[in-house]
């Protein structure tokens, strides 16, 4: 410490002054200032404060560095420098658990697009709902792809029950079969799945004793919209379910056959074209939606439920509205303006308050406060993709940490806890840019394209947190 | 004796000229004559008119006789003619024969009138010399003997006349109005109408300095002889001359002093004579201004050190010096310095004009050169027609194709087009039209689409009928309507219309009844309009004045819009006649479009690279020209949304505008382009073919020569 007063060039040293908020880390008052050497990194900083002589933890526990709101990238020297601050003042860093970045597992290769992908496991949402989840390891995985058919897999990547087509041409010599764009874990045994054709389909996934195979059958036809159906929500305590169509409606149904009502007559007649309907193929109940809401003007990209109310929704539609509907009432309640088509959406719990992102096809991610009374609509702008945003996923393990995909072929994961503020070519604003940024494996892979699901990219690769239970929502 | 009153004459205006020059000029200044003059020249002018008319060319006559009638003097002289007389005693005694007043009658003045003659004969006069006659004429009256010399001068002696007298009252004065022999002989003029000034000939002789006459035959017609285009060699020889001289030096030349550098002692020295400024410099080195100058003195010598005068700057430099002591600033004259571009016309920048397409988000690889490519209605879907005869369907977001069909196994899908308001694709290939109902779309659409393009087969019939020709043959008709066989049918193809050459542009009216073709190479019927809802195709040019190359009904009004190769012209189809001719300028019109808002506004692409600006309520030349490409323009398309537009070039790009048209007739269409966007590779030399603006975002379509299609947004 004695040799503070060299000021050479390396080995220059800085006071710092380390804060958390995190109360499990904190620590003792004497020893939150200290001098470090100027080129300490993040590593050091974190090896530094996870010594004996600091928190002395059992096993060292990564931590990330804000400085002045931002993430420390580079050495605490450069920092100083090239913000143009003083060397002798005392920096203040704010030392936060560091996102682990995540570790490719696997590749599940689809011979079509992957349109959404879905995850049961006993950290997911639906593994939670089920209550009795599967053991660790015992994961399963659904995807939705644009042959039309849903495929249920295990973690290493196998096959296990792959969907009957359901698809009735309209035209017997084209090729034509429409898209599920949506899939979804009602809980271990049912799944939801939503497409182009216009109907909400629940099936019932049994699984074989072996766990190599397994079985799909749909249970129930859900029937009424008018536009292809782009997103889906489910909420599966109220056994509920949200869609979202280019028609610019949002369809709400129940999951329960009985409580659903009858089908209308349109629809039913345009599911079942007397002469061309196939006939071996079983559809279980066809029933109607409990309300179908006209809230956009546009097409309607993506809709979820609120997190905590299952009685308010959330929709995102090309007509650049986040809408706040109230399912009780099929009224909407808030309409919030952006600046841009917005393409995807998902909402997070934020650090303080409960946010909304939606991704927009100006090639960034706009957190929105969904408050009635918010001022400002636009609380911060995620910018570093390079094409439309269109999945978009928060974390379930923290309220900070978010993933998103777009057509640029990356997904990026973005911690709310860094934040700048923007240029003047920027707009200005809150903006933070991406912590990791995954690209896709195979970029030259020509035969599986562009279609990014939820959770990143073609569902060909899945990147799986370092823990697995820790990070499991996070595969990419 | 009328010579002799002739002579007199002359020789009393010579006095009066001689008179007149002794007088000065006072008596013309004093304004005394003002009034009457005018009064007198009103009178006088209308019978110098008359006079004038009558004989205008006898000007000796003219200007002797009128001035007659005021003076006095040669009153006297009338009373030798005419026979009529009455004796008087006059002032010496004798008798004096007092005539009348002769009737100044036009016809005294006949020439053919002879002057009364004396009857005598030849005999001498002096047989009369004792009677006062002198003779008889015709009638057989005595000829008085006129009176002699010393009688006149007798009676003029003994009348007194006061100088100057007029017999006149001054208007002013109230007495006798005097004037002097200038003023009258000013008077004359100014009644004569001549030039008042004295001593001007107003009719100076002719000299003919140059001959008047045009030779038919000059000199010589000899052309230019080549002596004067060569060198002379006699003055090269003195040329040769003089500088052998120099090379011996037998002359020194003149070398022109060189500019000397500035040194620093330069203004204590004497200057050599050739570096004292001339006359010229020195004046422009005065007319400079002082900070402009290039030295601040001017070299001057002097004989004789006491000729050296004070420096004559002493005072102001010193008082300079003094300023830069204690750092005084100073007002500098400033230049007037305008940037250039200062004067350009403010535009708004291209980031202010938000939102617009800036960079390619999907690719459909469509595999071949896609010819057209269109946006569906609802803005999910994209259909590219390519040269490999299939139309493919694209899911406009994600870039997945979602439907491929084949129309047609040999010709290009030269058009597609959406019907408006439905989901019905129209696409060209080769003499074919076909009405395609894509399969992804809602089953309740499919059903609505199918009832469309079926409602129509009923009038089938109708069109048939009326294709006899006046010699009963039967007539080829314009379309023939027809399903297009099973196969296309099970694919959703559901109708096709083959005309008689092959369609490369189809536009729909607004309402999705009415489409019209456009077949270059058709001839007669290379504009064709067809309604759908009758399955009706009509040829409503029978000549067109040039090679259609495209057409397009306008958004609101009935009309209907053909660009040929270089006018567009405008018909109204209800009232069948040409409304007007547009001529945009170019050599040869690829595309137009009409704004859709206003309906008076029209952009037109060219291939010779130009992309024109119209505004048909100002004027059928175009608002603005713009180049902004190296190869040819091949499609042009406003955006329906948005204030934007865009066209299509051969060389791989495409060139983004802001075109707002403002609601205010006033003002003038605000143009900015905001951005090319370049991704499409150049192949043959065909870059991008065709463009399409999505319905409601911001976003456009392109398709490439390459194969590839993309979505700029």
């Amino acid at each position: 410490m004695a040799s503070s007063t060299g000021a050479g060039g390396e080995g220059q040293q800085i006071r710092v002054n380390f804060t958390t908020t995190l109360p499990d880390l904190q620590l003792p008052e004497d020893k939150s200032q200290l001098l470090v050497p100027g080129d300490i990194k993040r590593y050091g900083l974190s090896r530094v404060v996870n010594s004996d002589a600091m928190l002395n933890t059992d096993s060292p526990i990564p931590l990330d560095f804000l400085i002045n709101g931002t993430f420390l990238r580079t050495s605490l020297e450069d920092y100083l420098r090239d913000n143009g601050l003083s060397f002798e003042t005392t920096v203040t860093l704010q030392y936060v658990r560091s996102l682990v970045p995540p570790i490719y597992q696997a590749s599940f290769e689809h011979d079509d697009w992957v349109a959404d992908v879905d995850v049961l496991s006993s950290t997911s949402r639906a593994g939670l709902w089920a209550g009795n989840s599967p053991p660790q390891g015992q994961d399963r995985i659904v995807s939705a792809s644009f042959d039309g058919l849903l495929r249920i897999w295990n973690m290493s990547g196998q096959v296990i029950a792959t969907s009957p087509s359901m698809s009735s041409k309209s035209f017997p010599s084209t090729d034509y079969v429409p898209a599920i764009k949506s899939a979804k874990f009602l809980d271990a045994t049912r799944i939801a799945s939503a497409g182009m054709d216009q109907t909400v389909r629940v099936w019932k996934y049994k699984e074989g004793a072996d766990q190599l195979s397994g079985d799909l059958k749909p249970t129930l036809e859900l029937l009424g919209h008018k536009g292809g159906i782009e997103s889906m929500d489910v909420h599966t305590p109220s056994s509920r379910i949200l869609t979202a169509s280019n028609a610019g409606e949002i369809g709400f149904w129940t999951t329960s056959a009985s409580a659903a009502p009858d089908a209308p007559e349109s629809a039913l007649l345009q599911a079942n074209p007397a002469k061309k309907r196939k006939v071996s193929v079983p559809t279980g109940a066809q029933k109607g939606a409990l309300s179908m809401m006209n809230v956009h003007t546009g097409p309607a990209s993506a809709v979820v439920f609120h997190p905590e109310d299952s009685t308010a929704a959330y929709s995102a539609g090309q007509d650049h509205t986040i809408r706040t509907i109230d399912l009780t009432t099929s009224k909407v309640i808030n309409t919030m303006t952006t600046a841009h088509p917005l393409l995807s959406l998902c909402s997070v719990q934020g650090i303080s308050t409960p946010l909304l992102a939606a991704g927009t096809s100006a090639r960034h991610v706009t957190l929105v406060d969904p408050r009635a009374s918010a001022t400002t609509t636009s609380v911060m702008t995620l910018r570093g993709h390079r094409n439309f945003v269109t999945s978009l996923s928060a974390s379930p393990m923290d309220n900070y940490s978010l993933v998103s995909g777009s057509h640029d072929g990356t997904c990026r994961i973005w911690d709310l806890r860094s934040v700048r503020t923007g240029s003047k070519a920027e707009g200005g604003g809150s903006v933070s840019e991406a912590v990791y940024i995954i690209e896709r494996e195979s970029q030259k892979g020509q035969k599986k394209k562009k279609r990014h699901p939820r959770r990143g990219m073609q569902g060909i690769r899945r990147s799986l947190g370092q823990a697995m239970g820790h990070r499991q929502w996070w595969r990419g | 004796m009328a010579p002799r009153t002739q002579l007199k004459r002359k020789a009393s205006t010579a006095a009066a000229e001689a008179e007149a020059a002794t007088f000065s000029d006072d008596e013309f200044g004093d304004g005394v004559l003002e009034g009457v003059l005018s009064d007198d020249s009103e009178d006088e002018e209308n019978s110098d008119d008359e006079a004038e008319d009558v004989d205008g060319q006898d000007e000796d006559l003219d200007s002797d006789e009128v001035p007659s009638e005021e003076d006095p003097d040669e009153k006297e002289d009338e009373e030798h003619d005419g026979p009529r007389y009455r004796i008087e005693k006059d002032a010496n005694g004798g008798e004096r024969y007092v005539y009348d007043e002769i009737d100044p009658v036009y016809d005294s003045d006949d020439s053919d009138a002879q002057d009364p003659e004396n009857t005598i004969g030849n005999i001498p006069l002096k047989f009369y010399d004792q009677y006062p006659h002198i003779g008889y004429n015709i009638d057989g009256k005595k000829i008085m003997r006129p009176a002699s010399g010393q009688a006149l001068d007798a009676l003029l002696d003994s009348i007194e006349i006061p100088k100057g007298w007029t017999g006149l009252t001054d208007p002013a004065t109230g007495k006798p109005l005097n004037l002097s022999r200038e003023e009258l002989e000013l008077l004359r003029k100014v009644q004569m109408q001549e030039i008042p000034e004295e001593g001007y000939e107003q009719y100076p002789e002719y000299v003919d300095w140059f001959t008047h006459e045009e030779e038919k035959m000059p000199i010589s017609a000899a052309p230019e002889p080549k002596r004067r285009f060569l060198p002379s060699k006699h003055e090269q020889q003195r040329i040769m001359k003089i500088v052998r001289a120099i090379r011996e030096g037998r002359i020194q030349p003149y070398v022109p002093p060189e500019e000397r550098e500035q040194e620093e002692d330069e203004e204590e020295e004497i200057p050599p004579p050739e570096y004292l400024p001339n006359k010229e410099e020195k004046k422009q080195w005065e007319e400079t201004d002082p900070e402009d100058r290039k030295k601040n003195y001017l070299p001057a010598s002097y004989d004789a050190l006491r000729k050296v005068p004070a420096y004559d700057q002493f005072v102001k430099e010193s008082f300079s010096r003094c300023l830069d002591l204690y750092l005084a600033p100073r007002v500098r004259r400033t230049r007037l310095n305008i940037d250039p571009n200062s004067l350009l016309p403010k535009l708004p920048r291209a980031e202010e004009l938000r939102p617009f397409p800036t960079v390619g988000a999907v690719e459909y690889n469509h595999g071949s050169r896609v010819r057209s490519l269109a946006i569906d209605p609802s803005g999910e879907w994209v259909a590219s027609g390519g040269d490999d005869g299939a139309v493919k369907f694209w899911e406009l977001r994600s870039g997945k194709l979602v439907a491929s069909i084949r129309i047609s196994a040999d010709e290009p899908v030269n058009a597609v087009r959406w019907r408006p308001g439905s989901a019905i694709l129209t696409a060209a290939a080769g003499q074919d039209v076909y009405f395609i109902v894509p399969p992804m779309l809602d089953q309740e659409v499919q059903q609505a689409s199918r009832a469309a393009l079926d409602t129509g087969f009923g009038y089938a019939t109708n069109g048939k009928t009326a294709t006899l020709t006046s010699n009963g043959n039967r007539k080829d008709p314009p379309g023939t309507w027809a399903r297009p066989g099973a196969r296309l049918e099970d694919q959703g193809v559901l109708l096709k219309i083959t005309v008689r050459a092959d369609v490369k542009v189809i536009n729909w009216h607004r309402r999705g009844d009415f489409f019209c073709t456009v077949s270059p190479t058709g001839q007669r019927s290379a504009v064709a309009i067809h309604t759908l809802s009758k399955h009706l195709t009509q040829i409503p040019f029978r000549k067109l004045p040039g090679l259609a190359q495209t057409a397009q009904f306008h958004p609101s009004r009935p009309l209907l819009f053909v660009a040929l190769q270089r006018t567009i012209r405008v018909y109204d189809l209800q009232k069948q006649e040409l409304v007007k001719a547009i001529q945009p300028g170019a050599r040869w019109i690829s595309s137009f479009d009409i704004h859709a808002a206003s309906g008076d506004h029209l952009i037109v692409g060219s291939y010779d690279r130009r992309l024109l600006w119209h505004d048909l309520e100002l004027s059928a030349r175009p608002y603005k020209t713009m180049r902004f490409h190296p190869n040819a323009i091949r499609q042009v398309k406003y955006s329906r949304s948005f204030p934007l537009f865009a066209d299509a070039s051969d060389d791989g790009t495409i060139q983004l505008f802001h075109g707002r048209v403002h609601n205010d007739l006033m003002t003038d269409p605000t143009l900015v382009p905001l951005k090319q966007l370049k991704g499409h590779k150049v192949v043959n030399n065909l870059g991008v073919m065709d463009i399409d603006w999505h319905p409601t975002n911001p976003w456009l379509v392109s398709a490439g020569a390459d194969g590839m299609c993309r979505l700029w947004a």
